[in-house]
């Protein structure tokens, strides 16, 4: 059993800075939990303190039922990869991995077995003589997983470790993480700014801004049901788009007015509304690019916008438009949809109309920014 | 994957095999001065006597060299240093076992696991040599090719090419060069005036055959009331600018070349329809793409006058006879061959007094132990005072350095002098002992000759201590800072305890980076002739090294050896080219074993 | 974890015990005169030897005791489990303990390294006797020894002449300033360009000639002093003449001592001069707008060294020199001092021509000491 308990956690810096405020989660034995957020969110203090290499100002850390506040680090039983990899230049990649198992004085033939056995899920055993300046950066990468993982511990701590490589080297060495994650079967505890990496590899994700927890969920709660208007524009690329309109009650259907237009809020999000008894009023309104399509101009709910920037992206477009107020939205369109004629049309200046469906709505309250619905 | 090799632990092993053996050889020495002060009173030897005594008896019988009175702080040394190398060895022994341990552990799990092994390749002295070869077959190809090129240019080369072969210049002013070719042609005329005016009278006298040369002239000198001769041809002058001649044809040489090449490369481009370059595009290309030859002119010039030639020079000397004596004015002299390193090498000595290669011997040994110290104690103390500072919670951590770093700050030559002047026999240290009560009379640091002037040569490695940490400290303080800090939090993880981290962490990482700095560091302590000059100036006498003419001391290097030859009667230059030569030799000698035998050092474009 | 007290640690602290009670007992017996051993010697009882081996004895015990103190704490605070506050207290305690000792063993470093110093200032003020001493502190104090630096008297105490007008030490003093001025400028620019033509250019035979100058660095400097005494007689910049001769030596080899420099301009990333020439620049203008603004620390750190070393130039100066007063510097004018014949008139003024000589020079040095410490760690480690 390796789960880890954050009570009440709190760092406060000695000129009275707070790093994180009250921090409580629990992360069940052999779960994959994925902190994510802006840079000094206080995502990777929060990991160190788990890790012993901060002193927690506040509230408690436990590891498998055991409050490690005062334990040294090497007495957690935690594996840490760093961003930088903190690879012994001066050792070779054989006696790297094999560093914190000498220290423990495990027998060598033992050592031997449990380092080659790893270089061989990472694929770095023709590399296991050579010092670290030898290797690339995704080889160095891999020697420090390699570091962590031969000490058999019970949580997989990590720190924006594929930060330092290239976009592609990145796609790939998330493939291998998750197949790793399947092999090694212990809780995982990952930090990293890139929502893209908490997506996929996080079953749980905790979304941080300003040392505070924002929403904790799994990949398709916070990107379904965001918690409140951060997450909603941090989670997704491209991001969110934000209008500020009015919601109306119309008798028991609710209406949006974005930008002159009239749209009928369908589906659980009307039933939703009618629960929680929301009369109308100002809103924050958020519709998510993927869910807005182009309309014939003039038609019901559309509205009219200017293209600015057309991206093409393969095997769809972006379309950056702006409304008349100067609000800018992004709209996703695939290509595959699209004849060539309408195709033609899509230059900058031209004028369009869009339009999106009832049911793909977000809700904000206006000065809370939280989600009016969940 | 590779099978490890058990060299470093052998090494390891050897080394500490070395240090017991001289763990020994300095207790061995202790032995009969510790039993000579048990006998000098009367009593009956206490616990620790008898076995002195018991040893003194199994390895020396009863023969014990009496010679002055108390030992005791050579006895004290000598145990110390005993004790010290005592524990090298074991450190390296515990070092060598394990590591040797670990490596068969892994060759055998190696074998048994059936994973793919490959041999290492690794460096040797025969790759240094192997590659010095070849640098010399590549040399001697180039200048094989050089000579093609030029028969190819001539044979190939239009009428302009062919007469610039004769006057430099020509084909470049012929095409339109005018800049280039003038230049060419007025160092042509230049050298060509030099060689009929000067430069052969004096290559032709360079074989200093004393009968070829001049007639001599008597002449009444006041200054030594006597008739003194001189001789019209100063052979000093002729060696001299007969060296400054050869370079100048060399140089020439070098030049003519280039001005065949010009002409090849002129005509090429000619060829492809291309234009020359004028003399406004050449001034214009001095700021530019050839601008390092401007930079370089300058400094390579006064290198070449002032650093080469003096050592070409000396080089020579070392050939000849010249000395205070025959010194070129007064009486020439001549080559003498390898004379002069017979007579240096020689294990014969002359008139019963000591043979040079004796001496010869006994001052590089010395040189060779205090090159050693001075650089390992300033490294590791250094490198534990730069620790201690930098470690958290110390305070004030600038005003322990700045306090250190003041002594560099303060001319070393001051410093020197005025320690040496205070452990006079009148100085404050002796004046400061006495007070004390602790010793009766004055200790003559600078004049015990006991034990071959153990207690100045200590003493001498005690002050360079003095000397040299401050810098070590700052070298290594600007390292700890840059060793980055999640190597110390991984390790902190993985269950290092502060000893740990250290030895395993620290440590390594510093030798990393600052191995070749100690090879430089060696190299410079072995030429180190401030410290001891100003210190000691050699003393204490050791007069059965003296014998061989020149006054010298057991603290005495290769180097102030070789100054005092040179400054002291007689002036004897050429025995001090000799051994200059001799100390070159040996410097390149273990620069070249060292530098095999360090992982391959930095790689420039790393950091750029 | 539970861990009591571990043997080692018990084992230190006895040991450590017990070295205190030898160290004390030796030194105590200093004072009391009762042997040691059933040896009854005199000399032992007296000796040097003897209360030396005390103090090591103490020192080596106060260690023992130190570490072990701050091992048992460790261990019974991890004992002691999970009660927090005993626990940061044992660490608190045993992390202060180490640092108290290291602050005292600082202390003891700092005074040591400073105490000949003390002394040179306090020995520069004595006028009575003038000889060496064994003693520090001044019987009769005064400024004498300053005075006549500066100025010569006659019998009566009178001033009658300044020492720059007889070529004493005013004379050599302003003989070596100049050196050094001229020296620090020439030599940096020479300096620069070398290192940053070794570091930026690559061109055929730029390896080559920096193993060159590697050998010719492995021939002993003294060999080319007895051929450049020569050339300079026959210049005529010997004797009373040395101070051009020493400046066109000293500038002119000062291209081998390219080094450190080299290692600072390696540093610089190259893509700054690849900017500047797409912009148009030349190379001798990357140099100028570029490189030297951004190569400040270098600078200043070259300018330093090359200030510095005319000072303690001893024996170059004085083979070149002689013994002519207009051309020595102070370097050799103060070894002069105290040699065997003069010692015993001039050794106070020695140590107050070092100190003269040596302020200036300390106070330059400490200011610029930031660009010295920079130029050590960047260049002469990595480069």
């Amino acid at each position: 059993m390796a789960s880890v308990k954050l009570t009440n956690v709190q760092k406060i810096y000695d000129n009275n800075v707070v790093a994180v405020h009250d921090f409580n989660l629990e992360i069940k034995d052999k779960e994959f939990v994925v902190f994510v957020g802006p840079s000094g969110c206080g995502k990777s203090t929060t990991l160190r303190m788990i890790a012993g290499l901060e002193e927690i100002s506040g509230g408690t850390v436990e590891i498998d039922g055991e409050v490690v506040n005062d334990l040294q680090p090497k007495d957690r039983n935690i594996a840490m990869v760093f961003q930088n990899y903190a690879l012994y230049p001066h050792m070779t990649v054989f006696d790297n991995i094999a560093f914190s198992l000498r220290l423990k004085k495990v027998p060598e033939d033992v050592i031997f077995n449990k380092v080659t056995n790893a270089a061989e899920i990472l694929g770095i055993t023709e590399y296991l003589m050579r010092k670290p300046r030898a290797l690339s950066g995704g080889q160095r990468q891999r020697v420090a997983i390699g570091r962590a993982m031969v000490r058999d511990s019970k949580v997989f701590l990590m720190d924006e470790p594929l930060s330092n490589l290239d976009a592609k080297l990145r796609n790939q060495m998330r493939a291998e993480i998750i197949l790793l994650r399947q092999k090694l079967d212990t809780t995982f505890v990952y930090v990293t700014h890139d929502q893209t990496e908490a997506m996929t590899l996080g079953d749980r994700i905790v979304i941080m801004k300003d040392g505070y927890i924002m929403q904790v969920g799994t990949p398709t709660e916070v990107f379904e049901r965001p918690a409140n208007l951060f997450v909603a524009e941090f989670i997704g690329a491209p991001k969110m788009n934000i209008m500020h309109t009015e919601l109306k009650k119309e008798g028991s259907d609710y209406y949006v007015t974005p930008f002159g237009a009239h749209i009928k809020v369908t589906g659980e999000k009307g039933e939703l509304l009618e629960k929680q008894g929301i009369n109308g009023g100002e809103i924050i309104l958020g519709v998510r690019p993927e869910h807005i399509v182009l309309a014939k101009d003039g038609a019901e709910g559309s509205i009219p916008v200017t293209l600015e920037v057309n991206e093409m992206m393969g095997s769809e477009l972006h379309l950056h438009v702006y409304t008349e107020d100067g609000t800018r939205i992004i709209v996703r369109v695939p290509t595959i949809d699209l004849s060539e004629e309408e195709r033609s049309r899509l230059v900058n200046g031209a004028k369009l109309s869009i339009t999106f469906a009832g049911k793909v709505m977000h809700f904000f309250d206006k000065e809370t920014e939280k989600n009016l619905l969940y | 994957m590779y099978k490890k090799r058990l060299t470093p632990a052998i090494v390891k092993l050897v080394c500490a095999a070395l240090a017991l053996v001289v763990a020994l050889f300095f207790f061995y020495k202790a032995v009969p001065l510790i039993v000579k002060s048990l006998d000098s009173s009367g009593e009956t030897p206490g616990f620790m006597g008898s076995i002195m005594l018991g040893f003194n008896k199994l390895f020396y019988g009863d023969n014990v060299n009496a010679a002055a009175t108390s030992d005791s702080i050579d006895y004290g040394v000598y145990i110390f240093a005993s004790i010290v190398f005592l524990a090298v060895s074991l450190a390296f022994l515990v070092l060598g076992l394990n590591e040797l341990k670990r490596t068969m552990s892994f060759n055998r799990m190696a074998d048994a696991s059936g994973i793919e092994i490959k041999k290492e390749k690794h460096k040797t002295v025969g790759d240094i040599l192997k590659k010095i070869g070849s640098a010399i077959v590549n040399f001697f190809k180039a200048i094989g090719n050089e000579f093609k090129d030029i028969w190819q240019t001539f044979v190939h080369g239009d009428w302009k090419t062919k007469v610039s072969y004769l006057v430099m210049g020509f084909g470049c002013i012929a095409r339109g060069q005018i800049l280039r070719g003038l230049l060419f042609l007025v160092f042509e005329i230049v050298f060509i005036g030099y060689m009929v005016l000067w430069g052969a009278n004096w290559i032709s006298k360079l074989p200093l055959d004393m009968t070829k040369l001049s007639g001599a002239t008597q002449e009444y000198s006041e200054v030594f009331d006597a008739y003194v001769t001189t001789y019209n041809d100063n052979t000093f002058k002729i060696l001299l600018y007969g060296v400054l001649t050869i370079f100048f044809i060399i140089g020439f040489i070098y030049t003519w070349r280039v001005n065949v090449k010009q002409n090849k490369i002129a005509e090429g481009i000619l060829k492809s329809g291309k234009k020359l370059k004028s003399g406004k595009d050449d001034l214009k290309s001095m700021v530019d793409d050839q601008f390092h030859k401007t930079l370089l002119a300058l400094p390579l010039l006064g290198i070449l006058v002032f650093t080469v030639m003096p050592i070409v020079f000396m080089i020579l000397v070392a050939f000849t006879n010249y000395s205070g004596t025959n010194d070129g004015l007064n009486n020439l002299f001549t080559w003498v061959g390898l004379d002069n390193f017979n007579e240096m090498l020689s294990w014969k000595s002359a008139d019963g007094a000591r043979s040079y290669s004796a001496t010869f011997g006994e001052i590089l040994s010395w040189t060779l132990i205090w090159a050693f110290f001075a650089t390992f104690t300033n490294y590791f103390l250094g490198m534990l005072v730069a620790i201690m500072i930098n470690k958290k919670g110390i305070r004030l951590k600038k005003v322990w350095r700045t306090i250190l770093v003041l002594t560099i700050a303060i001319p070393q030559f001051i410093s020197l002098l005025y320690v040496g002047k205070m452990f006079a026999k009148n100085g404050i240290v002796n004046g400061f002992l006495m007070d004390m009560g602790w010793i009766k009379k004055a200790i003559d640091f600078w004049g015990d000759t006991k034990n071959n002037g153990l207690l100045a040569r200590v003493l001498v490695i005690i002050i360079n201590i003095w000397i040299g940490i401050p810098y070590l400290m700052l070298i290594a303080t600007g390292i700890l800072m840059n060793i980055p800090a999640d190597l110390y939090e991984s390790a902190k993880i993985d269950g290092a305890s502060g000893w740990q981290q250290y030895s395993k962490i620290t440590l390594p990482y510093m030798m990393f980076i600052m191995g070749p700095y100690l090879l430089t560091s060696f190299t410079g302590n072995m030429n180190n002739f401030n410290v001891i000059f100003l210190l000691t100036g050699g003393t204490p006498l050791n007069t059965a090294a003296s014998s061989t003419g020149i006054a010298v001391g057991y603290t005495d290097l290769l180097i102030t050896w070789l100054f005092k030859i040179a400054t002291g009667s007689g002036n004897r230059y050429y025995q001090a080219s000799v051994i200059g030569i001799l100390v070159f030799v040996i410097i390149a000698i273990i620069s070249l074993i060292v530098y095999s035998l360090l992982p391959s050092v930095k790689n420039e474009e790393d950091f750029q | 974890m539970k861990k009591s007290v571990s043997v080692s640690s018990i084992i230190m602290l006895v040991l450590g015990v017990l070295f205190l009670a030898l160290g004390g007992y030796a030194i105590a017996n200093r004072f009391m005169e009762v042997p040691i051993w059933t040896v009854n010697h005199e000399y032992l009882t007296n000796n040097f030897i003897y209360s030396s081996v005390g103090i090591c004895c103490l020192i080596v015990g106060l260690l023992l005791f130190f570490f072990a103190i701050i091992r048992i704490s460790k261990q019974s605070a991890e004992a002691k489990g999970a009660e927090s506050t005993r626990h940061h207290m044992g660490m608190r305690a045993s992390n202060a303990i180490s640092n108290t000792a290291i602050h005292i063993l600082l202390v003891i470093i700092s005074v040591i390294w400073l105490i000949p110093f003390v002394c040179i200032v306090l020995q520069s003020f004595r006028v009575d006797p003038l000889c060496q001493v064994g003693y520090v502190i001044p019987k009769h104090w005064g400024f004498d020894n300053y005075v006549n630096l500066f100025v010569n008297k006659d019998e009566a105490g009178n001033v009658i002449s300044s020492t720059l007008s007889t070529n004493g030490f005013l004379r050599w003093y302003l003989n070596t300033l100049i050196i050094a001025l001229s020296c620090a400028v020439m030599q940096t620019i020479i300096q620069l360009c070398m290192s940053y033509t070794l570091s930026r250019f690559r061109f055929k035979m730029r390896k080559g000639l920096m193993q060159f100058m590697l050998i010719l660095g492995m021939f002993p400097g003294m060999l080319s002093m007895i051929i450049l005494y020569n050339v300079l007689k026959d210049l005529g910049l010997t004797s009373e003449h040395a101070v051009p001769g020493l400046i066109l030596v000293y500038i002119a080899s000062s291209g081998m001592g390219y080094y450190v420099s080299k290692g600072f301009f390696d540093t610089l990333p190259k893509s700054l001069d690849e900017a500047a020439r797409i912009d148009g620049a030349t190379r001798a203008q990357v140099l100028w707008k570029i490189i030297l603004p951004l190569a400040k620390p270098i600078v200043i750190y070259t300018v330093l060294t090359g200030f510095m070393a005319p000072w303690g130039d001893y024996v170059f100066a004085q083979y070149i020199s002689r013994s002519a007063p207009q051309g020595m510097n102070v370097a050799v004018g103060l070894y002069n001092w105290l040699s065997n014949d003069q010692i015993n008139q001039c050794y106070t003024k020695f140590c107050a021509g070092g100190v003269v000589v040596a302020i200036p020079v300390a106070i330059l040095f400490m200011c610029l000491q930031r660009y010295y410490v920079e130029g050590v760690t960047g260049g002469a480690v990595k480069g």
